[in-house]
C-alpha cells in the first residue's frame, strides 16, 4: 500500500454554483522511499494540491476527494485534532521562499524547538540537543553559533537549510517540497537538492517535489506528473517521460526549453497563455494552444487513460515519433496572442 | 548628437574598469563599511550583439546594469558610447544618453505603473525625449511600437493589471524600444515567466534585435537561456569578471573553476548532458569583507597558497579572458 494515496482530489474556490476548480480530480500516490515530481507552469494547481494534502486550504476553498489516505488512514474523514497530529509530524512541508517561511522575530533555535515541543515533547535540554543535531544533519557550518541567530542574519541557502531542519525535526514519513530551490542560485540549488535526496534516502521517506523546473525534476524524481490548469495531463517514470512524451503539452513544453533547441535560431513556443478563472475552454483545456487539436478536442474534455503504461489525458496520445495516434487531423486551432 | 552616431571601428558600448562602491552603515558606533559591488569591470559591446552577464546573486550583475543605464553614477572608471565618454555629462547630454541605452526590468509586475494605461506608459518616454513630436505623432509612434512587440491595438487604453506576465513583459520591451535605443540592458527579463511564455519573449527579443539593430546586455542566472541568446558571455564573481568569451566556447569548455562549477550545477533534462561533479561547497562570501587573493579560492577545488594571497588579473588564454592563476594546469 502506498504511503500517500490521493484519489480524485478537487479543490474549488468561489461560489457554489459557479466554482473555479484550481485542482480538478487529480489522483496520485507516493510510496516510501520514492520521489514523485509534480511539474507545471504557474496556475497549474500544483501548489494548491499540496496545500490541500497538508490541510492548509482555508474557507472559502473547498477540498473534496474520493479518498486522501496517508498510511491507510483517510485524512479527510478523521477528526481535525487527529489530523493536526499527523501533519507537521508524519507529513511535513518545505515552502518556496525560505525568507518568508521563517518568523523574523524568533531565533532559529526557538523555531525548530517549537515543532519538537508540539509533536515530541521532552524537556528543553533534550530539545536543544536534538536541534543541534538537526542543524548538523542539514549541513550548517558552526551550528552552535547559528542556533541563536535570527533569520535575517542568514543567507537564502542557510535559511532553506533551517526550513528543512524544521521539516525533518519529527522524522516525517512524507516530505512535501514546494519549489524548494526557486529562490536560490544554481550552485546553492544543487546543494539543497543533494541534501533533500540524501535525507530522503537515509530515512526512506516519501518525497513530493513540486517545481516548474523540468530539468530539476527529471534529475531528482523517480516518477513525474505533468499538470496543466488544475488537471493531471501525463504521468510516468522520470527516465522515459521526457525522452518520449505522450501528451502534446509535455512535448511542446520540452520543445520550448532553450536547452532542447540548440542549433535552432528561434525557440518553439506554445501560443497563448494558461487559461485562468474566466476563460477555461469547454473541451480539452489545452485545445486552444495545442498544435494537434481538432473539433473533437474543442468540444469534449478527455479523461485520463492508460497509454503504453503511461497515464495520459489526451484523445490522441503521441507515439514514439512524437506524432498523434488515432484520428488527429493535425490542423492547428492555435490562436496567437 | 554625437552619441547617436556610430563611428566605424569604435565599439558601441565600452566599459573601462567600471567600479561601484557603496557605503553601508553597520549600526550605531560601528565604523561604516564599503561594499565593493562592482570592482573593476571592463568589456566592449558591438552593435547588434548580445553580451550575457551571468553569476550568482550578489555578484554585481544588476549593479553593472544600473551603471550602464546611468541610473547610478559609477564610483570610478569610464563608460563610453560610440567612443564618447559619458562620465561627466551635462544634463542635456545625459538625456541624450538615456535615449541610447534603455532598460528592461526583471519583474513585469513591479515595473509598470498600475495607475497608467498602456498608451500613457509607452507615451511618456516619447513625451520627455522627443518634444518636437505632436500628440498625434506620439500616439502613432506608440501604436507602431505596440504592433512591433505583438500587442493588439485595443490594448492602448488598458491598465497593466489586465495583462498576463508575458504581455506585461512585452509592454516593458515596447517601453525600452520606443526611443529606438542602440543598447538595451535586460535585467533577468524572463526569469519571472513560465517556460512557454519565456520562449515567446526570447523569440520576440531576438526578432527585434534583427529588426531594430539593438545590442543587448542580457543579465541572467539561467544558463540555458544565455546559451541560446548570447554571442558572448561574461561570468562575474563578487564584483569582478571571472571569465569572458564567446558563448559556444565557454559552454563547450569552461576554463575558470567557477564557470565549471556553475555549468555543472545547472540541472540538465537530457541524461547524456549531465556532468557528475561535486557540487560547489559554501556560499558567496560577503562583499564587505571579501577573501584575500582570489575571491573564489575558499570554494575552489584547485586553490593553493598562491591563490589565497594574490588576486588574479584577467588575462588571455586560448582566445578568452580568464582570471585564474592556475588556468594552464586546469585546462
Amino acid at each position: 500500500m502506498a504511503l500517500l494515496e490521493v484519489k480524485n482530489l478537487t479543490v474549488e474556490f468561489g461560489s457554489e454554483d459557479k466554482p473555479f476548480r484550481a485542482v480538478d480530480s487529480v489522483s496520485y500516490s507516493v510510496d516510501r522511499g520514492e520521489v514523485l515530481g509534480i511539474v507545471g507552469e504557474s496556475g497549474s494547481g500544483k501548489s494548491v494540491s499540496s496545500l490541500a494534502i497538508m490541510g492548509l486550504i482555508d474557507f472559502p476553498g473547498r477540498v473534496t476527494a474520493d479518498s486522501l489516505t496517508f498510511d491507510g488512514q483517510d485524512l479527510l474523514k478523521m477528526p481535525a485534532k487527529k489530523r493536526r497530529a499527523i501533519t507537521g509530524k508524519d507529513i511535513a512541508m518545505i515552502f518556496q521562499d525560505p525568507m518568508s517561511a521563517l518568523n523574523p522575530c524568533f531565533t532559529v533555535e526557538a523555531q525548530i524547538m517549537e515543532a519538537l515541543k508540539v509533536h515530541e515533547g521532552g524537556n528543553k535540554k533534550q530539545r536543544r540537543e536534538r536541534t543541534l543535531d538537526l542543524l548538523n544533519q542539514v549541513g550548517i557550518p558552526d551550528p552552535k553559533s547559528r542556533m541563536t541567530a535570527y533569520p535575517h542574519q542568514l543567507s537564502g541557502g542557510m535559511s532553506q537549510r533551517i526550513v528543512i531542519a524544521m521539516a525533518i525535526a519529527c522524522q516525517p514519513r512524507l516530505l512535501i517540497a514546494d519549489e524548494p530551490t526557486t529562490a536560490l542560485d544554481v550552485t546553492i540549488q544543487a546543494q539543497i537538492i543533494d541534501l533533500l535526496l540524501k535525507l530522503q534516502d537515509d530515512s526512506d521517506m516519501g518525497l513530493l517535489l513540486i517545481t516548474h523546473d523540468l530539468a530539476l525534476v527529471s534529475e531528482a524524481a523517480n516518477r513525474i506528473q505533468v499538470m496543466y490548469a488544475g488537471q493531471l495531463f501525463e504521468s510516468g517514470p522520470a527516465d522515459s517521460i521526457f525522452a518520449a512524451p505522450r501528451h502534446p503539452y509535455t512535448q511542446a513544453l520540452l520543445e520550448a526549453l532553450p536547452e532542447r533547441s540548440t542549433g535552432n535560431d528561434r525557440l518553439s513556443t506554445i501560443p497563448g497563455v494558461v487559461p485562468g478563472q474566466y476563460d477555461r475552454p469547454k473541451g480539452c483545456l489545452l485545445a486552444p494552444r495545442c498544435r494537434y487539436a481538432n473539433d473533437h478536442c474543442i468540444q469534449d474534455r478527455p479523461e485520463v487513460t492508460d497509454f503504453n503504461g503511461r497515464d495520459v489525458r489526451c484523445f490522441y496520445p503521441l507515439n514514439d515519433q512524437g506524432q498523434p495516434t488515432g484520428q488527429a487531423t493535425g490542423q492547428t486551432a492555435g490562436e496567437t496572442v | 548628437m554625437s552619441f547617436l552616431d556610430t563611428k566605424p571601428g569604435v565599439p558601441l558600448l565600452e566599459s573601462d574598469d567600471l567600479v561601484r562602491h557603496y557605503d553601508v552603515n553597520r549600526g550605531l558606533g560601528k565604523p561604516s563599511a564599503t561594499v565593493k559591488a562592482l570592482d573593476g569591470v571592463s568589456f566592449t559591446l558591438e552593435a547588434q550583439k548580445t553580451l550575457a552577464v551571468v553569476g550568482e546573486s550578489g555578484c554585481g550583475k544588476s549593479t553593472l546594469g544600473r551603471q550602464l543605464t546611468l541610473i547610478e553614477k559609477p564610483s570610478a572608471g569610464q563608460l563610453k558610447i560610440n567612443g564618447e565618454a559619458v562620465g561627466d555629462l551635462s544634463d542635456k547630454d545625459a538625456k541624450m544618453f538615456r535615449r541610447t541605452v534603455q532598460m528592461i526590468f526583471q519583474n513585469p509586475y513591479g515595473s509598470l505603473n498600475p495607475r497608467k494605461k498602456v498608451g500613457q506608459i509607452l507615451g511618456e518616454p516619447v513625451l520627455l525625449n522627443m518634444d518636437h513630436l505632436g500628440r498625434k505623432e506620439r500616439e502613432e509612434r506608440v501604436r507602431d511600437t505596440m504592433a512591433k512587440v505583438g500587442l493588439r491595438p485595443e490594448f492602448y487604453g488598458r491598465y497593466p493589471h489586465m495583462f498576463s506576465g508575458g504581455q506585461r513583459q512585452r509592454i516593458s520591451i515596447a517601453r525600452a524600444l520606443i526611443l529606438e535605443p542602440k543598447v538595451i540592458v535586460a535585467d533577468e527579463p524572463v526569469s519571472a515567466l513560465d517556460v512557454s511564455v519565456q520562449a515567446q519573449v526570447l523569440n520576440l527579443m531576438m526578432d527585434l534585435q534583427e529588426e531594430m539593430n539593438v545590442a543587448y546586455v542580457f543579465i541572467s542566472h539561467d544558463l540555458s537561456v544565455v546559451r541560446h541568446i548570447a554571442d558572448d558571455v561574461m561570468v562575474m564573481y563578487l564584483g569582478r569578471v571571472a571569465e569572458k568569451g564567446p558563448t559556444e566556447e565557454i559552454f563547450a569548455k569552461p576554463l575558470h573553476p567557477y564557470t565549471r562549477a556553475l555549468l555543472a550545477s545547472a540541472p540538465k533534462i537530457d541524461p547524456a548532458q549531465r556532468v557528475k561533479a561535486e557540487p560547489l561547497t559554501g556560499e558567496l562570501p560577503s562583499p564587505i569583507n571579501p577573501p584575500s587573493g582570489c575571491a573564489f579560492h575558499k570554494r575552489c577545488p584547485f586553490a593553493n597558497e598562491h591563490c589565497a594571497q594574490v588576486r588574479p588579473e584577467l588575462r588571455m588564454f586560448e582566445g578568452r579572458e580568464v582570471a585564474c592563476h592556475r588556468v594552464e594546469e586546469i585546462a
